[in-house]
């Protein structure tokens, strides 16, 4: 069987209006931040590029802005300034060098958006404030809609001159065109409101406005929300009309599809590992099933076969795999090449990519480092085939191993338990963040390919090091639990990895005290209350796992935590504990911080998600030593997050 | 008056005692400063300022704090652009050194953060690593190469950063330095000396050397307290020129330049001690809050301080000092203290602003109203009529009357002052009413015919008119059973001297000051008081203004309920319905009249078609945006009158700037 062969719809191709797609995979539109002054820049054209040359069918760029009322974020290309035409033919030409179409998209926020930037009143159908940036917008007139619609040609002519293949009108989670659909954001009483006819009038305008634009010749798409996931909200028996009276255009070439309103339900619409792939699986199913036009489906497709078999089912013409090729710029190739067990799978941690992009920095991602720096060109090796001995197998140490064997040098590299992953095994060995796991998966197997020689159950001493007579040294030797000054001698005060490590086993009334506002306190609290103890969160903060908002899983957090009867209380600090003799548990001394009170907690165990302390030793041997070059890399310099590991491992040996 | 009086450093001369301090403003272009830079300094050395240091740049690379920190390497540019815009004033301009430490950021650098130990920052949780000799090394040696940078340049010296963001301070606090080496323990201060002596080396005796330090980290179980302060004021006094006394950790970021909940000159005591300790062996500068010139003055006449850090006024007011040596400190446009817009330490990188003088931070691109030369000699006066007495429309009147139109406002009212009047009177908000009531003195100096108690009859009227009517009470999103009693945010502040009965609900689906400064007020009246909010946490609006942790924290103390995550659903008599946001799961909470704080509406009352309209006429935002549409509005207006005049042609506008 051929390679292709074992994908019996990915790699057919498909015609959209004008435009043949190699294979069913669209790099779908998604937000980069990679805009400077309002302009596409260089990284765009290398970060698309890419993605081209990685085999992607079809690639969608972020959003091009139509109007300066709309300027929700400050990276936004402001495709309304015709400046942005020669940055759009640097995007297009590089896309086309690898023979791949690429649609631009166009957008107007509309309410979902602040006047920040812009300086300006935020424009609506209805003065309705928008969830996430809570300012009243202004309705618009008849003649500013006027203004809307010019806006959209214009920029529709801008993507021509630029040499995209066709646009695409963003009408799903952050729109004007969403929020005029919308029931909860359009309650004009003009020819605008009230009837799904008189809501739909100004999508139907656009489509009008656009194709007179773009001509004949280039490919024309809609992207539909089929659930907002708000209260009053659009659902999907009205996207699959929307849809019919957008293909009865006949101007329009496919709709894509979309879930969840961008500042209410984000965290369905770039979904964490905590909800399954395939989430959003029943819009594109219910909108194919009513138009002809190819219909792509998004939501969580991690890999090639999964996107196949939605194919196969029937659910869409066209799968869109964002994070999965912002994590391997090769993905289709490799699948196509019969390697899909090479492709670096995302993870959907949302660390990098999407936490990032809701921070207003690059876009990049946990587990490639050269994700947002494509347009940067890696420094030559020093000198190839140098001796590399890597200490340390987690995150860190396999990545800076895999990217030192792949340039060219003679790496080993010294786990010293029975197999590598470090820390990321051990977080990932929580059900509800298993795929976590995959960004050594990934590295490790990429150390394989490029022919490191890994050995396992040996830990290094600084002699043994020197034995293997290196020329470069790369220590990664992690981190180790650091216990909080108040534990004493109890030892029913234990660590979150002495919990997941299996050297503790809390019962009965547990408080987890949250110094991390991560997944470490959050994780450790689910299993146990899955385990049938009594879980008390207890922080400093005033969040409990603050960060998981950044990365999407708050609300999934928040609504398991509440199931399993697991309660959260903030702004405490822990003053001290003492054993309590008579129930072999212990008590602890809070104080809440904000109003100066203090109490006592009983308990039977304490479990800390705490700072650790660097596992430097080595280092402390080491570095200074004569004969080779020492360098350390991710927990034991600072413990800190994954990223922090594989981007270090990554700098320190690209630059070996 | 001694503010205005000229002061000497390191034998430069100061046209005033008054400085333009550090401080974050997200103009930068990439790590350079921009010449928005330029003319933001340039405005406020024109306007009198003594000495302008400019933002903070990092030493070395190891330190990019936020995305738009300048870098010193980076900097030589705009300092000699700032330079060459502030000499023609006598201004003297220095460059503020610096590096964040652990209160720096790894989302840029994608770096391990630097500090002495390994102690997270208390906001972002972040471990750095603890440095070792080389990282000393190359900090020092930043320090040094950066100093040499701004000789090269030509500025005026060099302000080295130990205040709240700095590495410098956390190696002086016991809070970060847990080291066992030199650097540590009794050698706490060793890195600042370093650094100290090698720029002053670079710079020699000729060039200004100041130094910010904080003199009291407020916490005193670990931290610097004003005794250990002064003994290092009194230690290094003789290395430098100036010391600027700020206050202020991790621990509490809001210390350094809080909001009006602080008291205006809240340092001065502490800036008093400093000075008798440094004993005249270099000049102190008194920061804090210092809005007044007033307060400025006595803390120079009563010996408190040799020189005042008037930073959000000059934001404010770009030609404070000017005013003052005119006599006229009245004519101040006054700081209020929110913080709304001229803090921007966040993620979204906003421009440095003012809510009562929006062109602040954008001089490149704003038109200044006060530019009367700009429309001068273009023909006769037009009447214009203004309808609304709130920050949108005497702004708006302010503006025609300063380009010479005769106007007449018209306010519904007995007082002016509309929506931010009426804010004023909510707890720690009061500086509102001083922006208020400046903006009616000017309108009434400029001649401005004034009615209140009056409405404008629109109909028909063919004149030139701006209507800023304001608000009206939005819709509430949820349902009122029998007769539970709803109270409007408006209607309660204008009584607030009698507040509703029995425990009380407040609705705060917005999370700004309002809410919370409603829960304030009927806390300390002794209601039995509830916020409702449906985030994580009250007051989420807050983080950009620096209150929030301090507000959740007061609201703690006043006994308010905080109910977060929390829907309302029904307000019923004697009690509310709220449902969990994640949930769903229901709540009833005790309550006797609900409070509510939502989004308004534009006054829906119809307007003449050629009318031009701002503010909350609009749509209800905040005083920012009021004063910017009702500035706009006018110079419009002025704009077509000009063209009208001259003949041009008028372009039909739709009230956006492209």
């Amino acid at each position: 069987m051929t390679a292709t062969g074992r994908y019996r719809y990915l790699f057919r191709p498909l015609r959209i209006g004008p435009v043949t797609l190699a294979n069913r995979v669209v790099f779908s539109a998604h937000l980069t931040n990679y805009a400077a002054d309002g302009l596409p820049s260089e990284q765009h054209a290398a970060y698309y590029a890419a993605r081209a040359a990685g085999g992607a069918g079809l690639i969608i760029t972020e959003e091009h802005s139509t109007h300066p009322t709309d300027w929700p974020y400050e990276k936004l290309i402001h495709g309304f300034h015709p400046e942005v035409v020669p940055g759009y033919r640097r995007i297009t030409d590089a896309v086309h060098a690898h023979g791949v179409p690429i649609f631009a998209q166009l957008n107007h926020n509309g309410g979902q958006a602040s006047s920040m930037y812009s300086r300006l009143p935020v424009w609506a159908p209805s003065p309705v404030p928008d969830p996430m940036f809570r300012e009243v917008p202004k309705a618009v007139t008849i003649a500013e809609i006027d203004e809307i619609v010019a806006g959209y040609a214009t920029v529709a002519g801008h993507c021509r001159a630029g040499g995209f293949d066709g646009v695409e009108l963003q009408c799903s989670h952050s729109s004007i065109v969403r929020g005029f659909l919308s029931p909860a954001t359009n309650v004009r009483t003009d020819d605008y409101g009230g009837t799904l006819a008189n809501r739909a009038r100004l999508l139907l305008r656009l489509v009008d406005a656009v194709r007179e634009a773009i001509g004949p010749d280039l490919a024309l798409g809609v992207r539909l929300c089929g659930d907002e996931l708000i209260e009053g909200g659009t659902t999907i028996d009205e996207a699959v009309e929307v849809a019919r009276r957008v293909e009865a255009t006949g101007k329009v070439d496919y709709i894509n599809t979309s879930i969840g309103v961008a500042t209410s339900t984000l965290y369905m619409i770039e979904a964490s590992m905590s909800v399954p792939p395939g989430y959003a699986m029943f819009i594109p199913s219910a909108i194919r099933k009513a138009v002809e036009l190819p219909v792509v489906g998004v939501g969580r497709f991690k890999d090639p076969v999964q996107a196949d078999r939605a194919l196969a089912e029937g659910h869409a013409d066209l799968i869109g795999v964002v994070r999965g090729q912002i994590a391997d710029a090769d993905f289709v190739g490799k699948a196509r090449a019969g390697h899909a067990t090479d492709i670096r799978t995302c993870l959907s941690c949302n660390q990098e990519c999407v936490g990032r992009m809701g921070l207003n920095r690059w876009l990049g991602c946990i587990e490639n480092p050269r994700t947002g720096r494509e347009s940067v060109p890696l420094p030559m090796p020093v000198r190839r085939g140098r001796r590399v001995v890597v200490v340390g197998g987690g995150p860190a140490g396999l990545q800076a191993a895999a990217t030192a064997a792949e340039r060219g040098h003679e790496v080993t590299l010294l786990e010293r338990r029975q197999s590598t992953g470090g820390q990321v095994s051990v977080a990932a060995s929580v059900p509800s963040r298993a795929e976590f796991l995959d960004v050594v998966r990934n590295s490790l197997a990429e150390c394989r390919r490029h022919g490191v020689d890994v050995r396992t159950g040996l830990g290094a001493t600084a002699g043994e090091v020197r034995a293997l007579r290196p020329e470069v040294v790369v220590l990664a030797t992690g981190a180790r639990p650091q216990p909080p000054y108040w534990k004493g001698e109890l030892d029913r005060v234990v660590d979150v990895r002495d919990v997941l490590e299996g050297r503790a086993a809390p019962e009965g009334d547990v408080v987890v005290v949250d110094d991390l506002g991560f997944h470490q306190a959050t994780s450790v609290a689910e299993l146990l209350a899955d385990r049938g103890c009594t879980v008390r969160i207890s922080t400093s903060g005033m969040v409990v796992g603050q960060d998981l908002g950044v990365t999407l899983d708050l609300e999934t957090f928040n609504v398991r935590a509440a199931a399993k009867g697991i309660t959260q209380t903030t702004d405490e600090v822990v003053l001290g504990a003492t054993a309590d003799g008579s129930t072999g548990g212990v008590r602890l001394q809070m104080l809440t911080h904000t109003t100066g009170s203090t109490t006592e907690v009983p308990c039977d165990w304490v479990v800390c998600a705490t700072h650790q302390e660097p596992e430097d030793e080595l280092w402390h041997e080491l570095s200074g030593a004569a004969g080779f070059e020492v360098h350390r890399v991710g927990d034991c310099v600072a413990p800190r997050r994954a990223h922090a590991a594989v981007i270090e491992g990554h700098r320190v040996a690209a630059g070996i | 008056m001694k503010l205005t009086e000229p002061a000497e450093l390191a034998g430069r001369t100061a046209p005033s005692r008054v400085l333009f301090g550090p401080h974050e403003t997200n103009l930068g272009r990439g790590r350079a400063l921009s010449d928005a830079h330029v003319a933001y300094y340039a405005r406020r050395a024109a306007g009198g300022a003594g000495i302008v240091v400019t933002e903070t740049a990092s030493v070395h690379e190891s330190d990019w704090p936020y995305e738009r920190a300048p870098l010193a390497a980076e900097c030589g540019p705009g300092w000699a652009g700032v330079l060459g815009a502030c000499r023609p004033h006598g201004t003297l301009v220095l460059a503020s050194l610096g590096h964040a430490g652990s209160q720096g950021s790894s989302a840029f650098s994608q770096r391990p953060l630097w500090a002495p130990s390994r102690v997270p920052d208390v906001a972002s949780r972040e471990l750095p690593m603890e440095m070792e000799t080389a990282e000393i090394r190359a900090v020092v040696a930043g320090f040094t190469v950066a100093a040499e940078l701004t000789v090269d340049t030509g500025l005026d010296g060099v302000e080295v950063d130990a205040g709240q963001h700095s590495l410098l301070r956390q190696f002086l606090s016991g809070l970060t330095n847990q080291r066992g080496d030199g650097y540590g323990g009794h050698g706490r201060t060793l890195l600042l000396r370093e650094v100290l002596a090698a720029v002053r080396a670079r710079i020699g005796a000729g060039r200004v050397l100041g130094l910010r330090l904080s003199c009291d980290e407020l916490a005193p179980w670990a931290g610097v307290t004003p005794e250990h302060a002064a003994g290092i004021a009194s230690d290094l006094a003789g290395a430098v020129d100036y010391l600027a006394v700020v206050r202020g950790s991790a621990m509490g970021t809001s210390a350094t330049r809080p909001d009006s909940h602080t008291e205006p000159g809240f340092n001065l005591e502490l800036c008093r001690q400093m000075r008798a300790a440094v004993d005249g062996a270099a000049a102190v500068a008194l920061q804090g809050s210092v809005v007044d010139p007033g307060q400025a003055e006595r803390a120079l006449t009563d010996g408190a301080a040799d020189l005042v850090e008037m930073t959000r006024a000059q934001i404010a007011d770009p030609e404070l000092v000017r005013k003052v040596r005119a006599g006229q400190a009245e004519r101040v446009r006054p700081c209020t203290l929110t913080n709304q817009r001229c803090r921007v330490r966040d993620n979204r990188n906003p421009v440095v602003s003012c809510i009562g003088e929006p062109r602040s931070g954008h001089e490149t691109t704003d038109p200044a109203p006060e530019d009367v030369a700009a429309t001068a000699g273009t023909g006769t006066s037009r009447p214009v009529l203004v309808v609304g007495g709130g920050p949108a429309g005497l702004e708006a009147a302010r503006v025609l009357a300063l380009r010479g139109h005769r106007v007449r406002l018209v306010e519904r009212e007995a007082e002016l002052g509309g929506m931010l009047a009426l804010a004023a009177r909510l707890p720690g908000r009061a500086r509102l009413g001083a922006l208020a009531g400046w903006l009616a003195a000017e309108v009434h100096r400029l001649g401005v015919e004034v009615a209140t108690g009056a409405e404008a009859n629109l109909t028909g009227l063919a004149g030139e008119v701006i209507v800023a009517t304001g608000s009206v009470p939005g819709p509430l999103p949820y349902t009122v059973h029998g007769d539970a009693r709803v109270l409007d945010v408006a209607d309660l502040l204008r009584a607030p001297g009698t507040p509703p009965e029995g425990p009380v609900t407040v609705y705060d689906p917005v999370g700004d000051a309002v809410g919370v400064g409603v829960a304030e007020l009927l806390a300390a009246a002794g209601r039995a008081t509830t916020i409702v909010t449906q985030d994580q946490v009250v007051g989420t609006q807050l983080a950009l203004t620096g209150d929030l942790a301090d507000a959740n924290a007061r609201l703690q103390r006043a006994g308010v309920r905080l109910a977060k995550r929390s829907v309302l659903r029904a307000v019923h008599p004697g009690h509310v319905l709220v449902t969990d946001a994640f949930t769903g799961t229901p709540t009833e909470l005790d309550s006797a009249t609900l409070v509510h704080c939502g989004h308004r509406l534009p006054d829906p009352a119809p307007v003449p078609g050629h009318a031009r309209v701002a503010g909350d006429r609009v749509a209800p935002r905040t005083v920012h945006e009021a004063v910017l549409e009702g500035r706009r509005a006018a110079l419009a207006l002025v704009s077509a009158h000009r063209r009208s005049n001259s003949g041009e042609h008028s372009r039909a506008t739709t009230g956006v700037a492209l």
